[in-house]
């Protein structure tokens, strides 16, 4: 024993300097790492701040005013802020619902298909909102492919139906957010120790009974938790309200502030003061999230999992089959089948015998610069951005959960910010930020990056926080003892340890960033457009033939993409 | 008969946890299931509860065939008219003392006021009732115990399951418990099914205990049956403290140690094996210092040792002798230092004749 210690005690100077040396560096990359995340997050949330007070646009003279605020109050706002919560409240309960329903029953009955159904509900995750939005417009629309089946095939008009509505917007946005209600679910309903539900099948209780009086009971502080979720990430969405909205005059906060940036009479300090009043909202519910997960962690049911009986459905198979597959149709298979079908028309029409066929869609995206270059944007941004943002997670994470410095409580609460900042409004804080700062950053692919990796930062150190707090600091602190400075100590033991996190943060953001549209719809340029940027636009010209092949082809590089990471990468195959 | 299992076989993918075993418990009665861990015990419950699907054999409760594979009967947990306690209680945390014991009333729509009597009666029995208000989280382990009990008493089940409910008490809570649960259950008289691994328990408790081995019945018998009269080496050794001495059989009667010492051996009635040794208890063994041999006419065993070690437990010292090879226990109230001769005595009542299984477990 005292052997070992040996060494250590011989070298204490000669320790002590090469220790100070080393903490000397990483006090220097910490507040690099501070200077950064504060300048990132800040700049556009100052200058949207500023800009909601000002009355011109970003860059232009003008003076101070509270117009902006007052202008809240206006009917337009106001009716806008109602559809905006009607629609945020509609979507998180309907979805709640099927995807707790969609998770129980794959994974707590008898259900025989999970094997296929589990991984399209993944498919679907990663399913771009916009793309999922511009299919159910080719079917919905009122001169879409179902009213013209209504009409001509079934003459009964009575059953049309139109897609650019409340009533439509809920129905595509329930379909997005499905999967991401069930992959927040299913881990606290893998993880709840079956004994609870095993004692009341004992006391007698029919397995709805336990359903409803304990299974549900002690999911309810994760289903309230994934519902908030579920509301901001609705309220926040922009692709899907403003595809389905803008036609049909439905307007939420999101796309009022695009509207209001991007159409004359253009209002950017009105915009800006409807950012800041969206963020506070999202912000709130963030806040109670926090607060509702922590009250959870007391309570939280843990234990070994696996061995509870699964529920016969008996006569409800047809319903859980129905539910699953006609799930995964709605929001993947026929949706894909529809775009497909659009790409290799020449003129749309809704007969498949009455259309001309043609590949000239696919042939236009390969000789194309401007596709092209989108699809080369769109590499880069998401393959560079993502190690950029993995890096600033993996040092935020470290310093907030690690060395713990001064300060390190703003970082993480900087870190974590971007979480209530819709992506719309990040965009306008851009847009604002660097009409004023003398960088040359406006219309560069930097930009972008700068953009994306803002938004998900959180995703980051959520990603590889959630593994570091695992990793006990007795590992770090046994290779110090044994001689490793601080720096070699994060390199030799902590690295390697955390490593899966951080390609499974790396995989999470390279997909964010290939399906993101949302904050970059305001700060793209001719040269910086990204491929949602393109399918956007063609689709807002109403080239629906070409918008659908560049669809097509996004999403089959993403789903390939996923298929390989997860082959590649062990460490995303849980998510 | 309450309980009948019969040629109960229970399978995990490939792996056969339970081996075709069989074994009733009359009304009233009270059985524990005995054995080491992983040896099947929870999941022969399990089986009966209906929260394991049995792969084969019959189970009948009350006379009802609840679980038939072969016949394709399988009567679901919550038809069985069952009580069960768990080893972690399973009090739900969502629920109030009072909540959780009405759960079993409050689902067969039994009246509001039934079941606040019910609760309060049970409750009352367990000691409970001043807290009847409280959150479970707001319970030691003792108390949450005590709920899991009133929980599975209230609904006047036919049977009671009980999967190592004091392993998570202390030494002392764990006693008295012990005589409580056995009151409890014969005022009910209803059958009772006791999973343990503490054989302390089941002796304490049991009317009757089955040892199990690797999904295996070795013995079923009373508690003194299995205490003085244990079949094999491992109930021998599973059940109390034993040492064991090699002995072969000489010219067709008598047996003997590897030593040549002769021993006097209660062998009635053991089984047929292809080894054999002979088990003496700690308690049941004299032991003086010196070599005294036997006084003619005497009956007893003797043999000659020396003291290798010994352990100090308070109420007596026991002590391990080397007796030519073999080391044999011995309790005893006096002191003696490493390395004394002495001579063991012991009658041929105590020294019992066991079956040594070739394949060791
Ligand atoms: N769900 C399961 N899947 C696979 N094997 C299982 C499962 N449950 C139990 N086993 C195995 O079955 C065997 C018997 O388990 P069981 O829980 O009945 O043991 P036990 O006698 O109750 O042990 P203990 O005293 O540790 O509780 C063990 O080998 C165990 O590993
Ligand atoms: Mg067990």
């Amino acid at each position: 024993m005292s052997d070992q210690t040996m060494p250590v005690q011989v070298l204490p100077a000669e320790a002590r300097t090469r220790r100070g040396n080393a903490d000397g560096v990483l006090t220097g990359i910490y507040w690099i790492t501070f200077a950064v995340v504060a300048a990132m997050v800040l700049i556009p949330v100052v200058a949207l701040v500023y800009g909601s007070f000002r009355t011109s646009a970003p860059g232009l003279p003008g003076e101070w005013t509270l117009r902006n605020y007052i202008g809240l109050a206006s009917g337009g706002v106001l009716a806008s802020m109602l559809t905006t919560m009607l629609i945020g409240l509609l979507t998180s309960v309907i979805s709640i619902a099927l995807g707790t329903a969609i998770a129980l029953i794959l994974h707590r009955t008898d259900f025989r298909h999970g094997g296929i159904v589990m991984p399209l509900i993944g498919l679907t995750f990663y399913f771009p909102s916009f793309i999922l939005a511009m299919a159910w417009i080719i079917v919905g629309a009122p001169g879409g492919i179902y009213n013209t089946v209504i009409d001509d095939v079934l003459g009964m008009p009575w059953l049309r139906a139109d897609i650019y509505t409340v009533a439509g917007i809920v129905f595509v946005m329930v379909l997005h957010q499905v999967p991401f209600v069930y992959l927040t679910i299913r881990g606290p309903i893998i993880g709840m120790d079956p004994i609870f539900e095993e004692a009341a099948s004992a006391a007698g209780a029919k397995p709805r009974t336990v359903l409803v009086r304990i299974t549900l009971p002690l999911l309810s502080y994760s289903l309230i938790s994934s519902f908030i979720l579920t509301f901001v990430l609705t309220i926040e969405q922009f692709a899907i309200p403003a595809l389905l909205g803008i036609p049909g005059q439905v307007t939420v906060l999101a796309t009022q502030l695009y509207l209001l940036v991007r159409f004359s009479p253009a209002d950017y300090g009105l915009a800006a003061a409807i950012g800041i009043a969206l963020s506070l909202v999202t912000g709130a519910a963030i806040w109670a999230q926090r607060r509702v997960t922590r009250a959870g962690r007391l309570t939280t049911v843990t234990g070994k999992a696996g061995r509870l009986k699964l529920v016969p459905l008996g006569r409800w198979r047809w319903a859980a089959n129905l539910l699953c597959f006609g799930f995964v149709f709605l929001g993947l298979v026929m949706p894909m089948m529809i775009l497909l079908y659009t790409s290799v028309l020449k003129w749309f029409t809704v007969n498949p015998l009455e259309g001309m066929y043609t590949l000239r869609n696919y042939v236009f995206i390969w000789e194309s610069g401007s596709t092209v270059r989108s699809f080369t944007n769109t590499l880069v941004v998401s393959g560079v951005g993502a190690a950029v943002g993995v890096v600033l997670g993996l040092l935020c994470c470290y310093f907030t959960l690690r060395l713990r410095p001064r300060g390190h409580r703003s970082l993480d609460f900087l870190a974590s910010l971007p979480f209530g900042v819709p992506g719309v409004v990040l965009g306008l804080g851009l847009l604002w930020a660097y009409a004023y700062l003398p960088l040359p950053l406006y219309g560069t692919l930097a930009l972008m990056v700068i953009a994306f990796v803002t938004r998900f930062l959180p995703y980051a150190t959520e990603t590889i926080g959630g593994q570091m707090v695992q990793i006990d600091k007795s590992l770090e602190e046994a290779a110090w003892v044994n001689g490793a400075t601080r720096i070699g100590g994060i390199r030799r033991i902590l690295l390697p340890l955390v490593s899966p996190s951080l390609q499974g943060a790396y995989f999470l953001l390279f997909m964010a960033f290939f399906r993101e549209i949302s904050s970059a719809i305001l700060i793209y340029s001719v040269n910086t457009a990204v491929i949602s940027i393109s399918i956007w636009s063609f689709f807002e010209q109403a080239n629906w033939g070409l918008a659908s092949a560049l669809a097509v082809v996004a999403t089959l590089i993403i789903f390939i993409a996923m298929t390989v990471i997860i082959r590649l990468v062990p460490a995303t195959r849980r998510r | 008969m309450s309980i009948s299992v019969d040629n109960l076989t229970k399978r995990f993918g490939g792996l056969t946890v339970v081996h075709g075993i069989s074994f009733t418990v009359a009304k009233g009665e009270f059985i524990s299931l005995l054995g080491p861990s992983g040896c099947g015990k929870t999941t022969t419950l399990r089986c009966i509860a209906g929260l394991d699907d049995a792969d084969g054999g019959e189970i009948r409760i009350a006379d009802r065939v609840v679980s038939a594979p072969d016949k394709g009967i399988g009567v679901p947990a919550h038809e069985r008219q069952i009580g069960m306690v768990f080893q972690s209680y399973a009090i739900w945390p969502h629920m109030t003392v009072a909540a959780n014991v009405g759960f079993p009333l409050a689902i067969r729509k039994v009246a509001a006021r039934e079941v606040e009597k019910q609760v309060d009666d049970a409750l009352e029995i367990v000691g409970m009732r001043h807290l009847r208000e409280r959150q479970p989280s707001q319970l030691s382990g003792g108390q949450q115990q005590r709920v899991a009990l009133a929980r599975a008493i209230v609904g006047r089940p036919r049977v009671l399951l009980f999967d190592e409910p004091l392993s998570n008490l202390d030494a002392k809570l764990r006693e008295g418990t012990r005589a409580e649960i056995r009151q409890l259950q014969r005022e009910l008289d209803v059958a009772a099914v006791y999973v343990t691994h503490d054989q302390e328990e089941a002796l304490s408790m049991s009317d009757r205990v089955i040892v199990m081995d690797s999904g295996r019945i070795t013995q079923t018998g009373t508690p003194k049956e299995l205490y003085r009269r244990p079949a094999n080496r491992f109930v021998a050794d599973f059940v109390g403290r034993a040492s064991f001495i090699d002995v072969a059989r000489v010219n067709g009667s008598g047996w003997t140690t590897p030593g040549g010492v002769v021993l006097r051996i209660d062998d009635a009635g053991a089984p047929a094996a292809a080894r054999y040794q002979a088990m003496l208890r700690p308690e049941s063994v004299a032991m003086v210092r010196g070599t005294a041999s036997a006084a003619a006419g005497d009956t007893a065993n003797t043999l000659h040792g020396r003291v290798v070690e010994s352990q100090y437990l308070g109420a007596h010292t026991e002590y391990l002798v080397d007796v030519s090879g073999a080391r044999v226990k011995v309790h005893s109230r006096e002191d003696f230092d490493l390395g004394t001769e002495v001579t063991l005595r012991f009658p041929a009542e105590v020294c019992r004749l066991v079956a040594l299984s070739d394949a060791p477990a």
